[in-house]
């Protein structure tokens, strides 16, 4: 294989104004100026109102129709209101299903740190004050 | 084991149905996108990138565990995706080439055929594959620049621009500018082929393969050394066919572009080549595509 292509070595210039990262090969805002970057965050801070406007625009028309959040998957049934061929409606149970058990034994285990940490940290208070008890002595 | 083939092109240029059609020859296998070169360790994908502009959310993993499910338990059920899990888990500090190789001798002698457009956006990503590949094919896949730009803009507002840092700069304003990505992914692949010798790439317009779709493809079957009779051409016109034209369970949805999921019938067309000078749609100052742009249409073959 001959030496990795790069755009110098090229001389293929490229449009975008953020040049490249040399680690990734990707353009990287973060290398530009700081009046460049204040334009780009302007762009984009519009950018995602716009999405943000948008999506809320979806679910209020959701909400305000009838509530059918299903509608936001339409896509992916058929003509005929069938579901995928790999995803028949028992596999969608069995997976909400399975996702809440995992909730509820994550939630378990977040309880169980919890409580171990308000012990540990009790042992730890008491720890430091016969520590600070016993320093004078010495 | 039989060196892989891929197409390299910026998104929206008709890579899912070219991949899912070459993946129906009867040598080949078209897997979903694998996304497997955007990190360098397995376990990469999972942990994501940081930024605004970040790529590896959970979508960027459907690909992978539908293709593990399918060759590995030979199905896509939620079951055989959670199997997919555990498979990966098992190799998650393995290099992304190491794993793709394994993906690539379990479907041997059939070619993997794999387009993830994500691979593009970097010189480097492309480097990878060939580090892990360096018999693998390349075919170039180009679109009219306006068509393709119209194309992105009609998905998330062009958010895949911002991924590419597709934006222009004035004195006082940033605009989003998809033609800006469009020009860089393709110079990155440009770069990129000038390291693979010329036998192993091939370029192509994807407007020529939708409107003599039996022609182009028999000639990417020879090139790439594989049957190109009749039989093999007639399998290729059907990439509903694949495993992977569908949305898949309910853990593992995606894979690749949802449009192609939700319609993946082929219907050969001639598309309409857009002028090359006039006022571009997504603009609303009059402007037109920028002379960088329009030359390199020109060096693809577009008017």
């Amino acid at each position: 294989m001959s030496d990795p292509a790069s755009p110098e070595e090229s001389g293929r210039k490229r449009l975008s104004p953020a040049p490249l990262n040399p680690e990734t090969g990707r353009p990287d805002a973060t290398l530009m100026s700081p009046q460049q970057r204040a334009l780009r965050a302007a762009m984009m801070d519009a950018f995602n109102a716009k999405k943000a406007r948008r999506f809320l625009e979806r679910q209020v028309k959701h909400i305000n129709v009838n509530r059918d959040l299903a509608d936001g998957i339409k896509f992916l049934f058929d003509e005929h209101g069938r579901p995928p061929p790999n995803a028949p409606l028992e596999d969608i149970i069995d997976e909400r299903r399975r996702i809440e058990y995992q909730i509820k034994w994550f939630e378990g285990v977040l309880l169980e740190l919890n409580n171990r940490l308000v012990r540990v940290k009790e042992v730890e208070d008491y720890a430091f004050e016969m520590l600070s008890r016993a320093v004078p002595e010495e | 084991m039989t060196a892989p083939l891929f197409l390299l092109a910026p998104p929206r240029s008709y890579t899912s149905l070219v991949n899912a059609m070459l993946g129906q020859h009867p040598q080949a296998f078209g897997l979903p996108e694998l996304c497997l070169f955007n990190v360098d360790k397995l376990v990469d994908l999972w942990r994501g990138s940081t930024g605004e502009i970040s790529e590896n959310g959970a979508l960027v993993r459907h690909g992978l565990l539908r293709a593990v499910a399918e060759i590995y338990c030979g199905e896509q059920r939620t079951t055989t995706v959670n199997m997919a899990l555990a498979w990966a888990t098992l190799r998650e500090e393995w290099d992304t080439g190491q794993v793709f190789q394994e993906i690539v001798g379990k479907i041997d002698p059939l070619m993997a055929v794999e387009k993830s457009p994500s691979y593009s956006m970097s010189v480097k990503r492309m480097q990878a594959i060939h580090r892990a590949f360096p018999d693998a094919r390349f075919v170039h896949l180009v679109r009219h620049p306006v068509a393709q730009c119209k194309s992105l803009m009609a998905i998330n507002d062009g958010a895949f621009s911002l991924k590419m840092e597709g934006f222009e700069l004035g004195e006082d304003y940033a605009l989003l500018e998809p033609q800006v990505a469009w020009h860089d992914i393709n110079m990155n692949i440009l770069d990129f082929l000038d390291e693979v010798p010329a036998e192993r790439q091939m370029r192509l317009r994807g407007e020529d393969v939708m409107a003599e779709p039996e022609r182009y493809l028999a000639e990417i079957a020879r090139w790439a050394g594989l049957r190109d009779d009749d039989e093999a051409v007639e399998a290729m016109m059907h990439p509903e066919r694949s495993p992977f034209a569908c949305f898949g369970p309910i853990n593992a949805l995606f894979g690749n572009d949802p449009n192609f999921l939700a319609g993946p019938t082929f219907r050969p067309h001639k598309p309409k080549l857009p002028s090359l000078t006039k006022p571009v749609p997504w603009r609303t100052d009059g402007k037109g595509l920028m002379p960088e742009v329009v030359g390199l249409a020109r060096d693809f073959g577009y008017a």
